[in-house]
């Protein structure tokens, strides 16, 4: 029963480092995207942003004729993932 | 008639005891689920046959230099198998949600309480005559993370002997994942919460989805090295997706190298559902903790997501708490599913993706805890 008491005690103080060691190890993610992912981001922006704004251009040279390739991925994954959740409801 | 006795001895049929044709059941049993139910069957069918194989008598598949005991010791003793896996789970990781909404990591934390708070009800279980040490509770409560390579992984390190029970308990949790934590969502949140719409994440950046599997390793290597073999190889695979430059790599990660292993981990996990290691108390009480922790750390993310809306200014839907438990993408899909029923217009799969791999992360650290205070 002493053993039982003592390996209660043992799980119990597991869980509270467990619990604190898990909270301060993501709550230290959570500081590391907010502080050194979003300045990256913002210093190192995505190129397809750039491309959007020359397929732009690019639209507006063409009468905006035709569609840019990043639009219709967009679309196209959007309608996608509409009819897979639709299939997923029936 | 010598020679005839002989060949008699050598069947099957004279050689069977009531243990080997109970777990050939057992075997059958997850091929039913498996191929009938659909259930995890990438794992199952190969799992169900090597509980098949392992326990024909004569054959001697999980004895020394049989087939099965060289692939339980050249893949899971030594760990490869479950890390190798993991890795190619890293390959199909898009951590883009979570970096977009870095405070769904909470969640993901919240639910690994379901693992601890089963460490507790192991050893309770030590009242009613089953004999479970620390190790052992420690590899039941990692059931709780729903994360099947991780809970081979810890407990062929804590204790092997339970292997095949934990292994079956984990993957069959996660299979039931869509009828385990549907009741306890809706028991826990109100219809105006369930109802609540999340803003739009933000556009990640292909510079943060690089740097974080590096952030992450690094922040292992830091505070937690227990952790690294689990983390280490999760964030080489999304490192390999996300750099860009190795899509091959990442595309063997995350297909053919994943499936062979799979067949592997599968037959080696089989090969432990013998007789004399399955067929006891043990295996129902760790059958029934697992369903325990699953359900805790369910409540766990769904409750701290309530709290969170308490304090924070902008809202979570609480119903993403529940898929902190990994299970990925099942639990993602299970919030979405069940945020549809409340509000038809509200898709939550995107928003759940973030405590989703979260949890992940969180079961991996906690894996990482144990394996450094118990192992």
């Amino acid at each position: 029963m002493e053993n039982l008491q003592q390996l209660f005690i043992e799980a119990g103080t597991l869980m509270l480092t467990g619990m604190v060691f898990v909270f301060t190890f993501l709550g230290l993610l959570i500081v590391f995207i907010n502080v050194v992912l979003v300045k990256l981001a913002k210093k190192y922006p995505d190129a397809i942003v750039e491309s959007r704004a020359s397929s732009k251009r690019n639209n507006n040279k063409q009468d905006g004729k035709s569609v840019s390739p990043a639009v219709v991925a967009a679309i196209s994954s959007a309608v996608k993932q509409y009819r897979q959740q639709h299939s997923a409801q029936k | 008639m010598e020679s005839l006795k002989l060949l008699w001895m050598s069947t099957g049929l004279a050689n069977f005891e009531l243990g080997q044709v109970i777990m050939m059941l057992v075997g059958c049993g997850l091929l039913y689920l498996a191929i009938a139910r659909n259930f995890e069957p990438l794992l199952l069918v190969p799992m169900g046959f090597g509980a098949i194989l392992t326990n024909i008598p004569v054959a001697g598949f999980s004895e020394a230099g049989g087939l099965l005991h060289f692939i339980y010791y050249a893949g899971i003793d030594t760990g490869i198998f479950p890390l190798l896996i993991f890795m190619g789970v890293g390959a199909m990781t898009d951590f883009g949600a979570l970096i977009a909404n870095p405070k769904t990591l909470l969640l993901g934390a919240a639910a690994q309480f379901g693992i601890f708070a089963t460490l507790f009800g192991a050893i309770a279980l030590n009242f009613v005559g089953l004999d479970f040490s620390m190790k052992d509770a420690s590899a039941i409560a990692i059931i709780g993370g729903a994360d099947g390579p991780t809970a081979i992984f810890l407990a062929s390190k804590l204790a092997p002997d339970l292997l095949g029970a934990i292994a079956v308990a984990a993957y069959s949790y996660m299979a039931l994942v869509p009828i385990i934590q549907p009741p306890i969502m809706r028991a826990l949140t109100t219809e105006d919460e369930r109802k609540i719409e999340m803003a739009q994440l933000r556009h990640v950046t292909k510079v943060e989805k690089i740097i974080f599997p590096l952030g992450v390793l690094m922040m292992t290597i830091f505070f937690l090295p227990a952790a690294t073999p689990l983390v280490g190889m999760f964030c080489l695979g999304n490192l390999m997706r996300e750099c860009g430059v190795v899509d091959r790599l990442s595309s063997t990660a995350q297909n053919e190298l994943i499936n062979i292993v799979t067949i592997f981990l599968g037959l080696g996990v089989g090969s432990k559902l013998s007789a004399d290691q399955f067929l006891n108390a043990k295996t129902l009480g760790i059958l029934a903790l697992g369903a325990v922790a699953f359900s805790i750390g369910t409540a766990a993310g769904v409750l701290m997501a309530k709290l969170m809306n308490k304090v924070a200014k902008e809202k979570v839907n609480p119903l993403i708490g529940a898929a902190g438990v990994s299970a990925v993408p099942m639990a993602a899909r299970v919030a979405n599913k069940v945020g549809l029923e409340a509000n038809p217009h509200n898709f939550l799969l995107m928003h759940a993706m973030g405590p989703n791999v979260a949890g992940v992360l969180g079961s991996a650290v906690a894996a990482g805890i144990l394996l450094a205070l118990v192992g």
